[in-house]
């Protein structure tokens, strides 16, 4: 009889394949990943035996209680616990911004190859599906900078696999921008005749927009966000083939720039079409990532109407917020993701998010605009701990 | 200065015949309109019944609970006390009155005050309105969403009841953060602002003022609650879940957390269990509103987060009722954390609530209101305490989430700081 641990190298290996493209039956990995996270994650453990659920009772991948993200807070949701997390190769954190240290979610990752091996193909197959040379511009800092960073990895992670140069990180451990590192690296691809995968944040963009073009006199916020024009302006423009990836900004919370607009502004000040910029929504919960197909097919070049999709190896359910049952249809509910790719971690994740099916995808829907949560003490939440991201 | 909104030029017009008024014309102006609201006969209280649920995403009972509650506060004789509590003599409010040190002093409102509401519960809104025309300031009020109802109809009653009073109030609502002219002409012509939200409008509002006029600001707060161990037991669990049901929890003086003292007949591990209980009982007797999406989806993030820790081993103990109609989640490590998902409400073991300061301390600015169960020998001396470490307001779970129209909210008389004096010296 197999060990434990025979069985656990097996189910990567099979996991690994899966990832890679190989044919296999998502349900029944599910199931299996699902066991093997139920012996090994001592909280997951004790959710389960507290419930008095057998795991191997299980028989439907959508019965597999999910864990809040919230939880990454306070327990360490990984394989061994408080010592697997020690031995992790990453640990990424939520961003934040207020509640101190412990309001920060911590996604401990063992394997940082898992990530890569779930990172790339997925974008791949999103952004640039030939896999052809590319110049990746993050507007993030160097993973060495901050460790803590999902999204500094993840670049790093594609400039490896498409950017003969390794790539390019223009912000500093603060995400403090340098502008002209920018103009310049965008210089070099245009030199270098590479098409430039460009990644940011939303603020970032915005950052980017309202501050102007460097040696250029620009005055208020909102001003840069108009197509760009003169000498100056023409090093900033994308080569031929070029993809703009925004991710995170929009969720959960109500915003001074819409979406529309900021795409408006960065299509102009890049030179490329809207339809050349595609939203990634990732969690750092989950090693896996979404993506919206606009770089690939014709998809509705308003932002707003476009859907995100996920690998096959995870799969979302939109919840009944009040029941955690399963929405009907087209009912707007919670996220609840089964990411495949965590198999060190837990897979099935329940979110703060809030979306609607649509499709092979779903639409985030952020909060309701204009309006401030209500009653006078929602947004202490904030003071306790902000949205991670 | 533009000058084109014929609302303000109305408003401000009517401030000279306001400050003519004798304040028991006005209290019984605003006595009257506010008795309207408690007749069961009156289309008013009958239209805000019909509204409130669905604006303010509150049950009927809860509405009814409410406007019954506010709407008594607006009687003559809590009026009265209202300026006794906060005016040595009211009458300065009237002329110049003789002070306590012999020379003579009067309070005056303002030509024109702007209250400006954001995100608040049912209530605030018509609340603010009734304290500006008591201090004479004719008011143009833009309610917070989910409150525009009650102020409203509250305007339309006064109106109907006197035309000079009628013609100092005005209410108007428009989408916060958007651009309104309307408010940037108030913000502009007004002699006062007040404002209700965050610390993001807070600060926008403080911005676009620029300290030429004075602000006064009610940001968004919290509150607590302490039960001492010789009164820990089913009667404070029932009064306390009652004050954590109170507006569905919204409500800055909604406790989100209860600091239980050990040594009692009942634990504080039990009394959390009470607690439920008596929550239980009321998710059918003061049924919770529809909950947002936003506010169900913390609720169950934080619920199953408090499952997986208690389910550690790390002490803690969570129940829940159906969906999210309300959760008790009993944590053995004192800690001060809010939880703001509707009906989610905390309960610590602490040794004893004398050491209870050092922590109200460190969050005054964040704190409202304390909800103290304990004997009456022990209640002055913990409310000294409190007191010092900067809480603004000490009660009992029944009066929790209905302040008194004088109370000292968040630490100032609710009057007195809508008015500017002038002495008159012989």
């Amino acid at each position: 009889m197999a060990t434990e641990s025979q069985e656990a190298a097996a189910l990567e290996t099979r996991l690994r394949f899966f990832l890679g493209g190989g044919h296999d039956s998502f349900e029944e990995l599910a199931l299996a990943v699902f066991q093997h996270q139920a012996r090994v994650v001592p909280a997951y453990r004790g959710l389960l035996a507290g419930r008095g659920l057998d795991p191997g009772s299980v028989r439907d991948w959508r019965e597999i209680p999910p864990v809040p993200v919230r939880a990454f807070r306070s327990l360490p949701l990984v394989s061994g616990g408080e010592a697997g997390a020690a031995r992790a190769q990453a640990t990424f954190r939520t961003s934040g911004t207020t509640g101190g240290e412990g309001a920060r979610g911590r996604h401990s990752v063992l394997d940082l190859s898992l990530y890569r091996a779930s990172v790339v193909p997925n974008a791949a197959r999103h952004l640039n599906p030939r896999g052809q040379p590319l110049r990746v511009i993050g507007l993030v800092p160097q993973p060495a900078d901050r460790p803590d960073s999902s999204l500094a990895a993840m670049t790093e992670i594609l400039a490896e696999a498409w950017d003969p140069a390794g790539g390019h990180f223009v912000a500093d451990a603060g995400w403090r921008l340098d502008l002209a590192r920018l103009g310049q690296a965008i210089e070099d691809a245009r030199g270098a005749g590479l098409p430039v995968l460009l990644i940011g944040t939303a603020f970032a963009f915005v950052h980017v927009l309202d501050e102007g073009l460097p040696g250029r006199r620009q005055s208020g916020p909102g001003k840069g966000t108009g197509p760009a024009s003169g000498a100056k302006a023409s090093r900033w423009l994308l080569p031929p083939g070029s993809v703009v990836v925004e991710t995170g900004g929009f969720k959960g919370r109500s915003r001074t720039v819409g979406r529309a607009e900021l795409y408006r502004g960065i299509a102009g000040r890049f030179g490329l079409p809207i339809g050349r910029i595609v939203n990634e929504y990732g969690m750092t919960e989950m090693l896996s990532q979404f993506w919206e197909r606009a770089a690939i097919e014709d998809e509705p070049a308003t932002p707003g109407e476009r859907t995100l999709h996920g690998p096959p190896w995870v799969r979302t359910r939109v919840l009944d917020p009040e029941t955690l049952a399963p929405q009907e249809e087209g009912t707007p509910g919670l996220l609840a993701h089964l990411d495949l790719a965590n198999l060190h971690s837990v897979s099935a994740l329940l979110t703060e998010d809030l979306g609607i099916a649509e499709g092979e995808g779903f639409r985030l829907l952020g909060r309701r605009p204009g309006a401030e949560p209500r009653g006078c003490s929602l947004v202490m939440e904030e003071l306790f701990g902000g949205h991670g991201g | 200065m533009s000058a084109e909104s014929p609302v303000l030029d109305r408003l401000e017009g009517a401030a000279e015949a306001l400050r003519g008024l004798a304040n028991g014309r006005v209290v019984r102006v605003l006595g009257r309109a506010g008795r309207r609201f408690l007749d069961p006969g009156d289309p008013l209280r009958r239209e805000a019944l019909a509204r409130i649920p669905d604006e303010a995403g509150l049950s009927g009972p809860m509405a009814r609970l409410l406007l019954d509650r506010m709407a008594g506060d607006w009687a003559e004789d809590a009026l009265e006390r209202l300026l006794g509590a906060e005016f040595r003599d009211p009458g300065v409010l009237e002329g110049f009155r003789e002070g306590a040190a012999g020379d003579r002093t009067r309070a005056l409102g303002d030509r024109l005050a702007f209250h400006l509401c954001a995100g608040n519960v049912a209530g605030v809104g018509a609340t603010s309105l009734v304290r500006s025309l008591l201090v004479r300031s004719p008011v143009l009020l833009k309610p917070g969403q989910g409150d525009v109802v009650l102020p409203t109809l509250l305007e339309r009653a006064i109106r109907e009841e006197d035309p000079v009073l009628g013609a100092a109030a005005a209410v108007r609502y428009w989408r916060g953060g958007t651009p309104s002219a309307l408010e940037d002409e108030a913000l502009e012509r007004a002699g006062r602002v007040v404002v209700y939200g965050g610390a993001g409008v807070i600060e926008a509002v403080r911005t676009r003022v620029g300290g030429r006029v004075p602000i006064v600001a009610y940001p968004h707060r919290i509150s607590v609650g302490a039960v001492a161990r010789e009164v820990a037991g089913r009667a404070t669990a029932r009064a306390a879940a009652a004050a954590v049901a109170a507006y569905d929890q919204r409500g800055c003086v909604s406790p989100h957390l209860v600091w239980v003292e050990e040594g009692g007949k009942t634990s504080p591990a039990r009394w959390a269990e009470l607690l439920g209980e008596e929550l239980e009982a009321l998710r059918e007797a003061l049924p919770k509103g529809p909950s947002e999406p936003e506010e169900a989806a913390r609720h169950q993030q934080l619920r199953l987060e408090a499952e997986l820790l208690g389910a550690s081993g790390a002490g803690v103990q969570v129940r829940g009722g159906a969906g999210t109609s309300w959760t008790v989640v009993f944590e053995p490590e004192a800690e001060f954390r809010g939880g703001c998902a509707g009906r989610f409400v905390r309960v610590q073991p602490v040794e004893a609530l004398e050491g209870l300061p050092s922590v109200l301390e460190v969050q005054a600015e964040l704190l409202q209101s304390v909800g103290l169960a304990a004997d009456a020998a022990r209640r002055e001396g913990l409310a000294e305490a409190f007191a010092r470490a900067g809480v603004s307001r000490v009660t009992t779970f029944e009066r929790q989430p209905w302040p008194p129209p004088w109370w000292t909210h968040d630490g100032q008389g609710p009057l007195r700081v809508l008015v500017r004096w002038s002495s008159l010296e012989e």
